[in-house]
């Protein structure tokens, strides 16, 4: 079966879709077993159930079409730990005829659906507590995490207004952007105000060298509480300055969520209040010679610290709106003087940036303290220079947060993304799914070694945790602060040598992600996926390898190698890696290159390492820390088929000859009487030939006698936009002519086959580099594999 | 009268020669009672308009603004303006001396000799007191005194006219008289010495009254140089008697002579006087009392004896007093005073003229409570500086020897009287003004310009310099530059420079007032919020116009609150929460200027006490608010007004009620130093001088009503020039309209920001020490961050080498500050004075009123740091040290019998008894009481330090007879004593801070409805609001208040007094001279030091 279809039912892409049954013919692999999993794809057939599921008693596993039901005795047997369970009384009906959803064999996905209390249970709903008394393990397992989900469980149960269940968002807006910008931004943020629904909770925050969080309550007039960006708060003394700090002790009174505040309120209660607010955003002054006062790190400090103090930790944003570099304070990235430059990747490595790592413990710190509340950070970055996102990276990426990096908040990137967080589905609610958690249940064969992606482990250990581990590892569960239907995990098992399995027996892992709907509604995912166990060297090895999947693991793991290594430690690492799978899954004779041989579904894999090697995700020769921030960011929670457009681009030749059509992403493939359409999901390019170009400016296009030169012209731009249309953050789109100045977008990832160096150009357009070309590449790798 | 001619050069703005001197603008037209607010509104004086030329030009009403001294009665007086360089007595240009005419106006022709003051009958007097002493005293009479002699020597039976004049109008006729003029002139000036050829002898000639049996007499008589002789016909003295008789208290009657004549009370054991023979003794009562109108001898007369030129006398006044049985030498504690004779203080008096110099010689300033008009030809105007003694002793041993000490008060900004010429404004352009190469002393009048101009020398320094090239002029046949009297820096001896770039590390400061407003729950509910805000919004129309007024204002409770003005939208309040450690939240915004925002700041002061009606923060972030603020205009300094209504509870330097912990034990400690009146701790002191540093001055109005720790914050205005206002306890009714005046004359008085002030002073002495508000952090110079015409700075002397006899010694003291309008202007204020080594020329250019302020402030540092007991016995020693060397080595009066006391000196034993008994020096009133006192007193000038502690009392119950010629609204003053307060009469009593209104148990309903409105006095709230009632005794009321108020450019707090409550019980406190558990009696007092005095001789 395609990997493909298989993920649009299961959700999930396999580097190796058999396993060996050893540890040792595991490690012979190479390239680790692992799973992309995107938990909340979207599927065309997805059962939604509106009870609770049916657990294992011993290992938490949710019922699924593997286990084995015995109807009679309304018993079944968990197909993970193989453990017996009694159905529960909703279950008395259960029989040959009468399954419900979960157990049907062509839905390996289900979702459960807690009903809301309001609405009365549906047939098979056993009551709430026994349901929860029954997943024993999970319910222990959720008390013991942070307060927001410990608290979650009894919101659902208890009689808790659902009102009080709401997401809240706290904008923090940076308003040394000039003038202009500002406008544009306030202007979205209005927006955004008005898509909102009634009952989530906003908060404002402004900063520039001083934080103000806005009081959106009082009506005299403006009032605002200023904290020192220059001081570093704790959350504690943040809530004593706002003035909602409770001591402990009243946390277990009474009234839970009423102390009077005027920071965090419905919309429906400070609209007014709040638009004012936006609309007076002034602008602050700036001295010249001097980079603007910015205190971001204070900034989403006092922010996460509001939303610590008003305890709402069902789902929450802090939206972070900056044009510029912190200089002062907490995660001040750069000093405020002109005359210190920003840093940059060499700084970096040479340590000439002497807050870097300050500030990145700082907002460590925070991101902890996001995890633990439950917030998501989102950075919108719009300046030209850099903006410090490289040191903000770590909370946006375990909060699940969302980055975007641009120019100009009067861009079309910046609305776009904006708009698109605040999306609605067909029933109204906000796509936006919070507070997700996500456990991983496997036959006891299979070991959990960690994961990579938006997640922050939960370190959670039962028998299936590994003891090496990958990533956010040592433990079972993760947490995501917010989930899309895109956001992809990488998840790494092992195969544990204890006990001896039967070759061509099948293993499971299940997935099982609980989140918080747009409707604030909590819901569960299970998916549950088998496949076999294989002998060492089976034929069955080699045809389960999926090299797309292979590629983007492998760049998920360069790139979390690369956040603490040298660059070229991850060349080499990759390298090695690169020789040893090819002389592993290589057909030669040794010492022979000319020999040597891929099997098809190998065959591409060293030319993803290739492009890899060489893009913007390793080498970071040609991108400031921020923009290599971001990459990484964005390549590690893109699914396989996005990670592979960011590790190796598409191409696609337009030309009057027919149908676009793929083109190798080299530079011979520039021609000037072709347009090309190329994505590399950051940027997509259309490259006009000089020919084309030179018709175009000659205005042959609106000739009536040219309409070929017109069609030709549409094309790309019409495929352009749907490249364009569904991404967030959307691609920046660049339309460029040949030996144009923008061309240099294309020209940095194409393949060097041609250089200032080549004998032969064949009239090729050349590139100036001394980067070798995928040829060079091959012939060393085949020299080098079969070095044996 | 009417020629006068103006004196060429100076310009002099108001000055009409005779015409009385215009009506203080304002003033007088209103006297509503209401409208306290409007005069204080007058008091803005030295709005200085027009910069450039002459900034003080502007009228100043207020405190001058009396009304005219000079009744119209007294037109012959009336002489008081011209500023002629010649002390010309008004009708006669020239003051021959003989001439009696002068006195012209008629002297009624009863009277007799002018000394022959003392008064009446003893019928007259009050009916328990007068009796007795009035036999007792007859032995000494008082004399008349030297002024009396200088003017009257010739011929002494014209000597009278001046009394005269008063004696014809019995109480009130005579303005000014004798009051205070008369000491200054008994002593230092003694002046007629040239004109009065026999001083010794004539002396003798004047004294009227007739020689006391006692044996004492005697001694007297040869002692009292001028003094005692009073010679006066007794028929003489008959005749005036009469006025007294007239007066329900005997003190009406003026006492003319008295005041300059030594005056000797014979200490008198319950001898039975002749009461009526002995007019003499009758006189003192009154003397000393207030008599109203006696006071200055015609107004005429004082000009004469200013401009005098100090000549050592013979005579010197004296005041002595002696015990009967004397002649032992001990004075035995029955031995009883004649409290009627004891010496107090003289009525203020109708205006004086005063020329700072005369025939080249320093002229010793009239008395600094008197009222009198300054013409300036050379040395300072006693105004800006006073020496404690107006002649240098040459050596320190001979300072010390005289047992008084030896210092400037200083007030650079003060108030001047609307007649005098403003202060001219000299502009040397880029160079700036000419000074000394070497001590870098300003160019002055003493500076003496030698070899046909071409060098000067220092009168500072010594050091001869080059005169500037283009500061060159050739000198005239006297030996002055020709140009002298054109150039006000040559002839004036206060004058202002223009101050060139040089004298700037910056451009002047813009004037920036920022208003910090306490909103904690206690000072929303007392209503205190509220009046600070109602009080600034209307204050704002009074910040000077322009570009350069800039305001910022922040609330704060627990946290603070800021408030950017610039926004076009509603007001946007900006919290700092961070109490620990502040800062401003805006960069700009919070202080903008006045022009651009004051709708938005009216706005929001309005809004304000709304705003927090809710608010349930009990804590006060006071040290962190001004933290806070200074921030804020940290960039450019300025004034930062604060109103405070709770103990800093929270933040940098909160405070703890630590009254409340040291109660305990307090009783006990009068024996150790107080630790409450001294600061908790050395923070707010910190701040302090931070502030100081940055030219930010602090003002604070403490508006409570409970404990504050004023001696821990008031660190701060202290340190940074600024003043403390204390309400307490605060009453929404009743205090509104007196913050609102104290701010309004905060912000309008004549002031100066960043200024730094540093005295020179002529070789052989030097600056020992400064004391008053400011900050000091190099040696020489003190900081004022805001200086204004109510600060004084004391500033100590001593020796460092002998001085010559017969030199002068000039004083200079140079004040750089930036105006309202932001000129960077330096004053300077040179004063000369002759140096002696004779003693009794010490004494007789002794100087009480400043001496007097100087031990008080003294007494404030002392307080502090040691044991009260020690404190006063300190005070005493003082007093007694300095009468003691009189006694010693210029008193010839061999019987030691007799308590002897300088002329000049002579009320020091009272205001030292009077210190004593403030309330710095007393342990039963509130801590926070005694450190607002101890605040207060740092930086008191000369004329409020006597009042503050030795009130005015006047009755105002009569009021309403009107005494013809009595041209001022104050009654006459009465003595402190209970014996002169009766139960049926009504008495107002001002120190300058507060006002009391007290109501006797048998007030007639009368008149409680006609001032009050009630018909007895239990219907008065005490919550007392005077109220002006359609009627002449309740119009008057408010006239005598509103005088006091402009007098004192104090807005006064009204407290209403009723005997048989712990209010009359407090009034009563204020009655020094009787014996109370703080201290003995004014007359156990003067037995003490007498006795004191005769041990120390003895030994």
């Amino acid at each position: 079966m395609d990997f493909v279809e298989l993920e649009a039912i299961e959700g999930l892409r396999w580097t190796w879709n058999s396993w060996p049954s050893s540890k040792a013919d595991q490690s012979a692999l190479v390239i680790p077993l692992a799973v992309m999993c995107t938990p909340l794809m979207q599927q065309a057939e997805l059962p939604l159930l509106p009870y609770d599921p049916v657990t294992c008693s011993q290992c938490a596993a949710v019922l699924n079409p593997y286990a084995r039901v015995e109807y009679t005795s309304r018993l079944w047997f968990c197909s993970l730990c193989l453990h017996k369970n009694a159905f529960p009384h909703s279950y008395s009906n259960i029989g040959d005829t009468n399954l419900p959803a979960e157990l049907f064999p062509t839905y390996s996905s289900v979702e459960y659906s807690r009903p809301s209390s309001s609405s009365p249970p549906p047939p098979p709903t056993p009551t709430p507590s026994r349901t929860w008394s029954n997943g024993g393990r999970l319910s222990s397992s959720s008390s013991s995490l942070s307060s927001m989900v410990s608290s979650s469980p009894k919101n659902i149960s208890g009689p808790d207004d659902p009102r009080a269940i709401r997401p809240a968002f706290v904008m923090v807006v940076d308003v040394a952007t000039p003038r202009d910008e500002l406008v544009a931004l306030k202007n979205e943020l209005l927006l955004v105000l008005e898509q909102l629904p009634e009952t989530a909770l906003v908060g404002l925050v402004t900063f520039d060298s001083m934080v103000r969080v806005h009081d959106l309550e009082f009506s005299e007039c403006s009032r605002v509480v200023v904290l020192h960006g220059d001081r570093e708060l704790s959350p504690l003394q943040i809530q004593k300055f706002l003035g909602i700090y409770r001591p402990k002790q009243q946390q277990l009174g009474k009234m839970p969520f009423s102390q009077k505040q005027g920071f965090l309120l419905p919309v429906s209660e400070c609209e007014f209040n709040i638009s004012t607010a936006i609309e007076e955003i002034q602008s602050s002054v700036v001295k010249p010679g001097q980079r603007p006062g910015r205190s971001t790190g204070a900034a989403i400090s006092a922010a996460v610290g509001l939303l610590e103090g008003c305890l709402v930790s069902t789902g929450s944003r802090v939206m972070v709106f900056m044009s510029g570099p912190a200089t002062i304070g907490p995660g001040i990235i750069v000093d405020p003087d002109l005359g210190y430059s920003i840093r940059t990747h060499r700084d970096l490595i040479n340590g000439h940036a002497p807050y870097y790592s300050k500030s990145c413990s700082f907002y460590g710190q925070v991101s902890q303290r996001l995890t633990d509340a439950c917030i998501v950070l989102d950075l919108f970055a719009c300046s030209l220079d850099q903006a410090g996102s490289a040191e903000l990276k770590d909370p946006v990426e375990r909060s699940g947060g969302f980055m975007m990096l641009g120019e100009s908040f009067e861009s079309n990137e910046f609305r776009k993304c904006l708009r698109h967080i605040f999306t609605r589905d067909e029933e109204g609610y906000l796509k936006m799914y919070f507070d997700a958690t996500i456990e991983i249940v496997t036959t006891k064969d299979v070991k959990i070694c960690g994961a990579l992606g938006p997640c922050v482990s939960l370190r959670k250990v039962n028998s299936l945790v590994s003891s090496s581990e990958i990533g956010e590892g040592g433990t079972y569960a993760w947490k995501l602060g917010t989930i899309t239907n895109k956001t992809c995990i990488a998840f790494f098992f092992e195969v544990s040598d204890a006990h001896k399995v039967q070759l061509g027996s099948a293993f499971f892992i299940q997935f099982i992600t609980r989140y918080r709907h747009g409707n604030m509604g909590i819901r569960k995912r299970v998916t549950t996926a088998a496949r076999r166990w294989v002998g060492n060297r089976s034929a069955e090895i080699a045809a389960g390898f999926d090299q797309e999947t292979a590629a983007s693991v492998i760049a998920r793991l360069a790139i979390h190698r690369a956040e603490t290594c040298f660059a070229r430690d991850v060349i080499r690492w990759l390298d090695d890696t690169l020789i040893q799978f090819a002389s592993q899954f290589g057909d030669y004779v040794e010492e022979d290159p000319s020999s040597f041989r891929l099997a098809s579904n190998f065959s591409i894999f060293p030319q993803f390492m290739y492009y890899l090697r060489r893009s913007q995700f390793i080498d970071v020769f040609n991108s400031s820390p921020d923009e290599t921030a971001f990459f990484r960011l964005m390549l590690n929670r893109e699914g396989v088929v996005g990670s592979l457009i960011m590790i190796q681009p598409t191409l696609l030749q337009y030309c009057f000859d027919g149908p676009p059509i793929p083109v190798l992403l080299d530079v011979r493939s520039i021609s000037p009487d072709v347009i090309l359409l190329f994505d590399s999901y950051f940027h997509v390019v259309i490259h006009y030939g000089s020919k084309i170009a030179q018709w175009r400016k000659l205005g042959y296009d609106k000739d009536p006698n040219h309409e070929n030169l017109r069609k030709l012209l549409e094309a790309p731009e019409i495929d352009a936009q749907q490249l364009v249309a569904d991404r967030a953050p959307a691609p920046k789109l660049i339309r460029c002519d040949q030996h144009g100045s923008q061309a240099r977008f294309l020209l940095a990832k194409l393949n060097p086959s041609v250089t200032q160096n080549s004998t032969y150009t064949n009239g090729s357009d050349i590139i100036l580099t001394d980067d070798l070309s995928l040829q060079v590449f091959l012939d060393h790798l085949q020299g080098l594999a079969v070095q044996g | 009268m009417a020629a006068f001619v103006p004196p060429p050069g100076a310009p002099r703005p108001n000055n009409n020669s005779n015409t009385p001197p215009p009506p203080p603008p304002n003033y007088n037209a209103q006297r509503y009672p209401d409208s306290l607010s409007d005069n204080m509104q007058n008091l803005n004086l030295n709005r200085q308009q027009q910069p450039p030329i002459m900034p003080n030009a502007a009228p100043r009403p207020s405190p001058f603004g009396q009304p005219p001294p000079f009744p119209g009665a007294s037109a012959p007086y009336s002489r008081p303006g011209p500023p002629s360089a010649r002390p010309a007595a008004p009708p006669q240009g020239t003051f021959p001396p003989g001439t009696a005419a002068v006195r012209p106006t008629g002297p009624p022709p009863g009277q007799s000799s002018p000394f022959g003051s003392r008064p009446p009958p003893p019928g007259s007097f009050p009916p328990g007191v007068a009796p007795t002493p009035a036999p007792a005293s007859s032995p000494f009479q008082r004399t008349g005194m030297p002024s009396g002699q200088v003017s009257m020597p010739p011929a002494p039976s014209s000597g009278p006219g001046p009394f005269s004049g008063g004696q014809a109008v019995p109480p009130t006729g005579a303005p000014g008289r004798m009051s205070n003029g008369p000491p200054a002139f008994g002593s230092g000036a003694v002046p007629g010495g040239p004109r009065f050829p026999p001083p010794g002898n004539l002396s003798q000639p004047l004294v009227g009254p007739p020689p006391p049996p006692t044996s004492v007499a005697p001694p007297r008589t040869p002692t009292m140089h001028s003094v005692l002789g009073g010679p006066t016909p007794p028929g003489s003295i008959a005749q005036q008697a009469p006025p007294f008789s007239s007066g329900p208290q005997g003190m009406r009657p003026p006492p003319p002579g008295s005041p300059y004549s030594p005056q000797s009370w014979p200490m008198q054991q319950g001898q039975v006087p002749p009461p009526p023979q002995f007019p003499g003794s009758a006189p003192p009562p009154q003397y000393p009392g207030s008599s109203p109108p006696p006071q200055y001898p015609g107004s005429a007369q004082p000009p004469r004896m200013y401009g005098m030129p100090p000549q050592p006398l013979p005579n010197q006044s004296m005041t002595t007093i002696s015990s009967a049985g004397s002649q032992t030498g001990t004075p035995v504690g029955s031995s009883k005073i004649d409290p009627n004779q004891i010496p107090r203080p003289g009525p203020s008096s109708s205006v004086l003229l005063h020329e700072t110099r005369q025939g080249n010689q320093a002229n010793p300033p009239p008395p600094a409570t008197s009222d009198y008009i300054v013409r300036d030809n050379g040395n300072c105007s006693p105004r800006y500086m006073r020496c404690t003694i107006n002649q240098i002793p040459c050596t320190a041993d001979f300072l010390t020897t005289s047992g008084m000490p030896l210092a400037l008060l200083v007030e650079p900004f003060a108030l001047t009287h609307p007649s005098e010429e403003p202060i001219q404004v000299v502009d040397f352009g880029e160079s700036g003004p000419v000074r000394c190469s070497r001590c870098k002393g300003y160019i002055n009048p003493f500076m003496k310009f030698i070899d046909q101009g071409r060098q000067f020398i220092c009168n500072l320094c010594g050091f001869t310099d080059e005169t500037p090239r283009d500061y060159h002029c050739n000198l005239g046949p006297d030996g002055r530059r020709r140009d002298a009297d054109d150039r006000p820096e040559l002839c004036r001896g206060t004058v202002e420079f223009v101050a060139s770039k040089e004298y700037m590390v910056r451009d002047p400061m813009p004037a920036v007032y920022f208003f910090l407003i306490d909103v904690s729950m206690n000072a929303i509910q007392t209503g205190a919020t509220a009046a600070a805000c109602s009080a600034i919004h209307q204050v704002i129309a009074d910040l000077p116009e322009g570009p350069r007024t800039m305001v910022g204002i922040a609330t704060f409770d627990s946290t603070i609150h800021f408030y950017s003005l610039k926004r076009v939208e509603q007001p946007l309040m900006l919290i700092v929460p961070d109490v620990q450690d502040v800062y401003t939240p805006l960069e700009t915004d919070v202080v903008v200027q006045l022009s651009k925002c004051r709708q938005h700041l009216e706005d929001l002061l309005g809004r304000i006490p709304t705003m927090f009606q809710t608010s349930k923060t009990a804590e006060s972030a006071f040290g962190a608010a001004i933290k806070a603020a200074f921030l804020a205009i940290k960039s450019t300094g300025g004034k930062l007004l604060v109103f405070q209504s709770v103990l800093p509870s929270t933040g940098i330097g909160a405070l703890s009620a630590r009254e409340a912990e040291g109660r305990a034990n307090i009783s006990s400690t009068e024996k150790e130093p107080n630790k409450l009146l001294q600061p908790v701790d050395k923070t707010l002191k910190t701040l302090a001088i931070e502030f100081a540093e940055y030219q930010v001055c602090v003002d604070l109005f403490i508006t409570t009503q409970s404990y504050m720790d004023i001696a821990s914050i008031s660190v701060i205005p202290r340190t940074t020039g600024g003043q403390v206002y204390y309400y307490y306890p605060f009453s929404a009714v009743t205090d509104p309209a007196k913050l609102y005046n104290d701010l309004r004359w905060n912000v309008t008085r004549p002031q100066g920001f960043e200024a730094v002030m540093r005295v020179r002073c002529s070789q052989g002495i030097q600056v020992q020490e400064y004391f008053g508000n400011f900050c000091k952090r190099i040696p020489t110079d003190v900081d004022l961050p805001g200086i204004d015409c109510d600060k004084t700075i004391m500033v100590t002397l001593k020796h460092d080498d002998k001085l010559q006899d017969g030199s002068e010694c000039s004083f200079q003291c140079a004040v750089l500050y930036t105006t309202l309008y932001g000129q960077r202007r330096i004053r300077v204020i040179t004063l000369s004075l002759p140096c002696t080594s004779m003693l009794s020329n010490l004494f007789r250019a002794a100087d009480l009123d400043t001496q007097f302020s100087c031990y008080m402030k003294q007494a404030t540092n002392e307080i502090t740091s040691s044991p009260l007991v020690r404190v006063r016995e300190q005070m005493t020693n003082l007093c007694i040290s300095s009468l003691l060397s009189y006694r010693k080595f210029c008193a010839t009066v061999s019987s030691s019998g007799q308590l002897i006391l300088p002329e000049a000196l002579k009320l020091l034993p009272l205001y030292t008894l009077a210190l004593i008994k403030s309330t710095g020096l007393r342990t039963d009133g509130k801590i926070d009481e005694r450190s607002f006192w101890i605040n207060h007193v740092f930086s008191l000038s000369v004329p409020l330090a006597v009042p503050l502690v030795y009130p005015r009392m006047v009755a105002v119950h009569n009021l309403d007879i009107k005494k013809d010629g009595d041209e001022s609204p104050i009654p006459p003053v009465i003595p402190l004593s209970s014996e002169h307060v009766s139960d049926d009469g009504i008495y107002l009593l001002e120190n300058g801070e507060d006002c009391l209104i007290y109501i006797g148990s048998l007030v007639d309903s009368g008149t409680l409805q006609q001032l009050f409105g009630v018909n007895t006095a239990d219907e008065l709230p005490t919550q007392f609001v005077l109220q002006q009632h359609d009627n002449s005794l309740s119009k008057k009321l408010n006239d005598v208040v509103n005088e006091i108020r402009r007098q004192r450019c104090s807005y006064l707090r009204m407290k209403l007094c009723k005997k048989g409550d712990p209010s009359g019980a407090f009034f009563l406190s204020h009655l020094v001279e009787d014996q109370s558990p703080h201290g003995p009696s004014y007359v156990e007092f003067l037995v003490h030091v007498h006795r004191q005095i005769q041990i120390k001789m003895a030994s």
